[in-house]
């Protein structure tokens, strides 16, 4: 079946200045300017297919505000190509918009100086909603977002978090089949991110939105999406399920045990033996012990250990998916490094 | 099942003539809409706007009282009557007038949106971005010429003994409306510039002073100037040709029915350039 979202072979250059330092240096930049291309997409393809829920995550500057941007038709592309629902963004830009809803948490999309509701009001306006269409959807929003307390305030006024709620009803007021999020949750407190965590949940469910994510949280991700696509250095460097990544980079865990006498790692590895299991040092009482779920059993491990050394306590710890993409990024990183060396100059036309 | 086929292809743009005829229906209200915000968000902060009301009757009464002062001295500009004169003058307010109405967003366009990044909200509306842009907000000062220039014809006019035929009339907002086309085809052309370089390049406000010689019969110029004028920065369209249809001999008149076609080309080549330089916008970095 045909994805919803196609995207292939998506590239987005960028060309930088390159200040000189100093004061001479300023002088000389006026004349001949330090012009370099940057890649901040590279060869960028997936798909999405109607109605899921993809988190596309990456470290800061690694590229997911300018794919986002040019799914929305802010950005033209520097090659490539970009289909959603057979449309593409930036050509078919007018119409395209009016299906679509974004969000991106560094700027708002509400008129600065107007009270919530007639920012609402003009959208409805701009986008043509039914009156009923309207008063049902603003009902909802008003509910699940707890809007109704700042609806009369105008937008400069509002805290991050309200700010944010509202902007996410503004994106969805027109009924989009699609909603872009970029970074929905930057900058909240833990009780903000949740709620809009919750939301998010609602509208896939109820609504059926297709949505794609952007993130650095990876509480967000856990969340929300069973897909994520993973970017560095403008490259995806992995694009699967969670459970998927997980096993793809060994399911580790790590067992911190606390001892009643002090003892050496050494010792400790004498006793698992032969198992496949990893004794980080300790300070004698303290002691990690790391292994792959695959190669053994918790339950092994532990015994071995009770079984020959008084234990004061034991906690096991599964690595989070921050750990395992980190994981990934050291490895993405090496192949990106050598593509950044390649960098060409851009001249100075 | 529910097929849901459907569910991956967003519908076309509709052609239809039922919708064609709806747009500017809904682009009308839009503008009305962002009007009326524009006014309630302004008379907000109550005292600017009291102040900004009281500013501009001042100036109103400044320019008015500087135009006495300077027109009353001159008798004649190299075969141009004092009446001529002050015509084309008060005729060359009409468009300026028009155009600040709604052209002042172009004025800091290039710090306001593209080195703000603020383009991006724009963009992402299903509205046209140049429309977006320009009625934004509104320079009420805009009035002040209308009044002005209006009061300067009349007077200029009832003194040289003018007399409007009812074709006269239909055409007066005609010319004007279409000089003003020119003024915003001119700027616009100069903001859409600044896609291309972002550093500020402060075109405007040399070009602006251009707009000066506007304003005085074009006869007296230099011929150099005066075919600058005419077909490089086409400001003798925006006031001296147009003028003349009114007060001038018949060798101006058919120059004077060109000035709408001027206008719809200076526009339209200068959206061209907007629409080319829009693709190239770049955003910001977060
Ligand atoms: N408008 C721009 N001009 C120049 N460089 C940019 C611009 N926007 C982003 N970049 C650069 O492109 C890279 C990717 O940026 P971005 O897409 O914003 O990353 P992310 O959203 O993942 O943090 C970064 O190195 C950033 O500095
Ligand atoms: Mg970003």
């Amino acid at each position: 079946m045909e994805p919803l979202i196609r995207v292939e072979n998506l590239c987005k250059d960028y060309q930088v200045t390159r200040r000189r330092e100093g004061v001479w240096g300023g002088v000389v930049d006026l004349v001949k300017p330090r012009r370099e291309i940057l890649r901040a997409v590279d060869d960028v393809s997936f798909e999405i297919p109607a109605g899921e829920m993809v988190g596309y995550i990456g470290a800061n500057g690694a590229g997911k505000s300018t794919t986002i941007k040019m799914l929305t038709g802010i950005l033209t592309p520097t090659s490539g190509h970009v289909s959603v629902g057979g449309l593409v963004p930036w050509r078919d830009r007018t119409h395209y918009t009016r299906h679509i809803g974004a969000v991106f948490g560094q700027r708002t999309q509400l008129w600065w100086d107007l009270a919530v509701i007639e920012s609402f009001h003009l959208l409805r306006k701009i986008y043509e909603v039914e009156e009923g269409a309207y008063r049902k959807q603003l009902d909802l929003f008003r509910e699940l977002l707890g809007l109704d307390e700042f609806l009369h305030q105008p937008v400069r006024k509002l805290s991050l978090g309200q700010r944010m709620r509202c902007d996410l009803a503004a994106a969805l007021l027109h009924g989009p089949r699609l909603l872009f999020l970029d970074e929905p949750t930057i900058g909240l407190d833990v009780v903000a991110k949740e709620s809009v965590r919750v939301f998010l949940r609602e509208i896939r469910d109820q609504l059926g939105v297709t949505v794609l994510l952007t993130t650095h949280d990876l509480g967000d991700i856990q969340q929300l999406c069973r897909r994520i696509v993973i970017i560095d250095h403008g490259k995806v460097i992995f694009d699967g399920e969670i459970d998927e990544l997980r096993s793809r980079v060994g399911d580790r865990i790590k067992l911190t045990i606390e001892l009643r006498e002090a003892a050496t790692s050494a010792s400790l590895a004498d006793v698992t033996g032969t198992m496949p299991v990893i004794w980080r040092a300790g300070d004698g009482l303290v002691h990690e012990v790391e292994f792959s779920r695959r190669d053994v059993r918790s339950a092994e491990v532990i015994r071995a250990v009770v079984n020959d050394r008084p234990v004061h306590d034991l906690r096991i710890e599964e690595q989070d998916i921050e750990e395992i993409v980190r994981g990934i990024y050291r490895r993405g990183d090496a192949k990106a490094t050598d593509a950044a060396d390649e960098g060409q100059e851009a001249g100075d036309a | 099942m529910h097929d849901r086929s459907g569910d991956n292809i967003l519908p076309r743009r509709d052609t239809s003539w039922g919708r064609r005829l709806r747009e500017p229906r809904r682009q009308g209200a839009i503008i009305a809409a962002y009007f009326a915000q524009f006014l309630k968000s302004r008379m907000s902060y109550r005292v600017d706007f009291v102040i900004d009301l009281t500013a501009n009757l001042f100036s109103l009464g400044v320019q008015l009282t500087v135009l006495t002062v300077l027109f009353g001295k001159i008798d004649a500009l190299r075969g141009w009557s004092y009446e001529q004169v002050l015509f084309i003058y008060g005729f060359s307010l009409l468009p300026l007038g028009l155009f600040n109405l709604v052209g002042v967003n172009l004025y800091n366009f290039s710090e306001q949106y593209i080195i703000e990044g603020n383009f991006d909200r724009v963009l992402l509306r299903p509205v046209n971005s140049l429309a977006q842009v320009m009625f934004s907000s509104f320079g009420i000062n805009g009035l002040n010429e209308l009044v002005l220039g209006s009061a300067v014809m009349i007077y200029a006019g009832g003194r040289y003994g003018l007399s409007f035929s009812a074709v006269d009339i239909m055409l007066l907002p005609v010319f004007a409306v279409s000089a003003a086309l020119i003024f915003a085809g001119v700027f616009l052309g100069l903001t859409s510039v600044s896609f291309w370089f972002e550093d500020r390049m402060g075109l405007a406000p040399p070009v602006y002073n251009v707009i000066r010689f506007s304003r005085y019969p074009l006869t007296i110029f230099h011929p150099l100037v005066r075919a600058l004028l005419t077909f490089v920065l086409p400001f003798a369209w925006v006031a001296f040709y147009p003028a003349a249809w009114f007060i001038g001999g018949e060798e101006f008149r058919l120059l004077a029915l060109l000035t709408p076609l001027v206008g719809i080309l200076t526009f339209t080549l200068a959206y061209v350039v907007w629409t080319r330089g829009s693709r190239r916008y770049t955003s910001t970095g977060s």
